[in-house]
């Protein structure tokens, strides 16, 4: 059983606080994705999973059973480093076999298990090599491999495909998926990549400054962000934010842009009380409509062309920037006018705080 | 003229690749034959004959060779030349330990470092002052010690049991330093990830160390061992500066007592102390070409 428990848990180096209180459950067979930007504790939180940093306060329980203070090799769980850390000195064989011959196994049953492990990631004609001799997709594989073969309860892994050029990753990003469905044991995965972290997840943990900031499954966090940093961190290009002026209204709220134009959002319950100053949040994809519920008056300042689409970086009339992703075939060009609607139902809300007042939703 | 000129520049550019290199490498390669190749055969040649320096030289065939295989004072050299050779390596896991106990980051490591590498700073011949003057009979700390210990005093370097141990010992304090350097470099460049993946792998401890750290260490071992068998070969300034070659010449080593046949007070033999200078080249070819071999394997290999 593989399921993950964090309780409380906090890490502190000397007196810098990296972690300030985590609760988390991982369930098993779970694919998990830590992000956050660098320096959010996200490496450091998943180490302390691993037992390589230790636990300030709080504790940690893997399978129902408490790990707090347990030795890495003991708690059941496997690592893919980021730099791979594999042991140049041994063939590939080796460095699979190393944690079995550590524990004792016999010979033939290391050899058994290596070769299975060495099938299941193709790395059979390999098995004789050195990790010098081979290409970095290879040496990921290797990698893994090495923490199949000890057949753990979780999978720990690192930011495993930062250092892979773009057309591997994505080819190692399915892979990895494609193991996960095989394997079906619990892996915690630490990216800074949001395409990773959506298309490879159950669940993702977004964390920032040593905290999360919302647990959920990669569409819920896409659609119903908890505030505006999760909002901003998911989704590329980035969702725009307004400044607008708002006020109560019957079934609503009514906002108000600085350049003029008004708009009443729908909402199911009343989400403020009087006139407020509140953050409008609409996605790049929701700018591309045939009609609105109000338009936007704005200039192109540069457009990006895709191919399949085409993203516009637009001043606003009163300088405000925000980024639209238009159709693939548009002609508009950096100078050109260009009017933008803009439909109530896809607008978020956000108070003065960052917190989620309102979440759009386009199906209503 | 103009045409000239332009065919001397054409015939540089075509052959500039070929011939820059060698131009580079040519003052090195002409001191390195004058003062290096050439000496050696020049020894070689002398070896043969007998000749005080300066006088005429005659041809003796193999008879210094004869004398020298004849001569107990050679052969007390020699022991006392793989003495030094045995007994200078255990720098090598010395300066290991030191540099593994060092490798570690506490608040003044870098002081901590300095210090233990300062011993490889300061000149052989203060070393053996110091190391002398803490042998001394009377005043020295070592001999102090040994008399409130045990009630009787031992002058290390004026005992023929003692002497070559008390110049090793010496020896290996500099070159001990000398070693933890080239392991701390090793040691700085070890990936932390390998260890990790090692603990999670559970090595820990002695296995942690014999499985993966040392194995990465090689090419540090390598020079240390490299450099510590050339140093206990060449050994001569401690023995020249802690004893002289005493008491009764049981401290000499090769190089020292080729110094006392062919240049020193006690005689001009030059064709003797270049017999005993081909000798200890030879021993010294020896472990050279083994090293040499397995260099140009290792880069074969890679």
């Amino acid at each position: 059983m593989g399921n993950v428990t964090l309780t409380r848990v906090t890490k502190k180096f000397g007196a810098v606080e990296i972690i300030k209180g985590v609760d988390l459950t991982v369930e098993d067979g779970e694919f998990c994705v830590f992000v956050g930007p660098s320096g959010c504790g996200k490496s450091t939180l998943l180490r302390m999973i691993a037992g390589l940093e230790d636990i300030s306060s709080g504790s940690l329980s893997i399978g129902g059973r408490d790990m707090t203070d347990v030795d890495p090799a003991e708690r059941g769980v496997a690592m893919v480093f980021q730099s791979y850390a594999l042991y140049p000195h041994m063939t590939v064989a080796e460095n699979i076999g190393f944690g079995l011959r550590m524990t004792g196994h016999p010979k033939e049953e290391i050899a058994r298990r290596t070769a299975a492990a060495a099938d299941m990631l193709q790395l059979k004609p390999l098995l004789e090599r050195k990790p010098a001799q081979l290409s970095g997709g290879q040496r990921q594989r290797v990698a893994i491999g090495r923490a199949i073969v000890r057949n753990p309860d979780v999978f720990l892994f690192d930011e495993p495909l930062s250092n892979l050029d773009a057309s591997l990753r994505v080819q190692m990003r399915i892979e990895i998926s494609k193991l996960h469905q095989d394997l079906k044991s619990t892996m915690i995965y630490v990216t800074h990549d949001q395409v990773e972290a959506m298309t490879m997840a159950d669940k993702i943990v977004v964390l920032q400054a040593g905290l999360i900031e919302q647990v959920g499954s990669p569409l819920e966090l896409y659609h119903r962000p908890r505030n505006i940093f999760v909002a901003g961190f998911i989704g590329s290009p980035k969702m725009n934010f307004l400044k607008v002026t708002a006020r109560p209204t019957e079934g609503g709220v009514a906002v108000t842009f600085p350049g003029g134009p008004s708009l009443t959002i729908p909402t199911e319950t009343p989400v403020i009380k009087g006139e407020t100053t509140l953050t409008l949040g609409i996605r790049p994809e929701h700018l591309d409509r045939e009609t609105g519920d109000v338009t936007l008056a704005g200039t192109v300042r540069l457009a990006e062309h895709l191919g399949s689409e085409t993203l516009l970086y637009v001043t606003l009339a009163d300088g405000a920037e925000i980024s639209v992703k238009a159709d693939g075939l548009t002609s508009a060009r950096p100078g050109d006018a260009i009017s933008i609607p803009l439909l109530a139902r896809a607008c978020h809300l956000f108070d003065t705080e960052g917190t989620a007042l309102h979440n759009g939703d386009l199906t209503r | 003229m103009m045409s000239n000129g332009s065919t001397a520049s054409g015939f540089w550019k075509r052959n500039q690749r070929q011939w820059a290199p060698w131009l580079f490498l040519a003052p090195g390669i002409l001191m390195f034959l004058v003062y290096v190749i050439l000496p050696i055969f020049q020894s070689i040649w002398i070896s043969f004959e007998d000749w005080d320096g300066l006088g005429p030289k005659t041809w003796i065939g193999f008879g210094n060779y004869i004398e020298l295989f004849q001569d107990e004072a050679f052969y007390t050299s020699l022991w006392n030349n793989i003495l030094w050779l045995v007994l200078y390596l255990l720098a090598v896991p010395a300066g290991l330990a030191i540099a593994l106990f060092l490798n570690q980051t506490v608040a003044g490591i870098r002081l901590y470092k300095s210090l233990f590498f300062f011993p490889f700073v300061i000149s052989q011949v203060v070393v053996g002052l110091i190391f002398t003057w803490f042998y001394a009979p009377d005043f020295g700390l070592l001999s102090t010690l040994i008399k409130t210990l045990t009630g009787t005093e031992i002058a290390v370097l004026a005992d023929e049991r003692y002497v070559t141990y008390g110049i090793i010992a010496a020896g290996l304090w500099p070159q001990i330093a000398y070693c933890m350097i080239l392991y701390l470099t090793g040691l700085n460049n070890i990936n932390p990830e390998q260890i990790e993946a090692g603990r999670m792998d559970g090595a820990r401890g002695f296995r942690l160390f014999w499985n993966i750290v040392l194995p990465q260490l090689r090419p540090a071992t390598f020079i240390a061992l490299v450099v510590t068998v050339i140093g206990a070969l060449r050994s001569f300034d401690l023995v020249s500066v802690m004893t002289a070659g005493g008491p009764y010449g049981s401290s000499r080593v090769l190089s020292f007592y080729m110094y006392e046949q062919a240049l020193s007070e006690y005689g001009y033999r030059m064709g003797y102390g270049a017999a005993i200078a081909v000798v200890l080249f030879v021993i010294m070819m020896v472990f050279i070409s083994i090293f040499l071999v397995r260099m140009f394997r290792q880069e074969r290999n890679s």
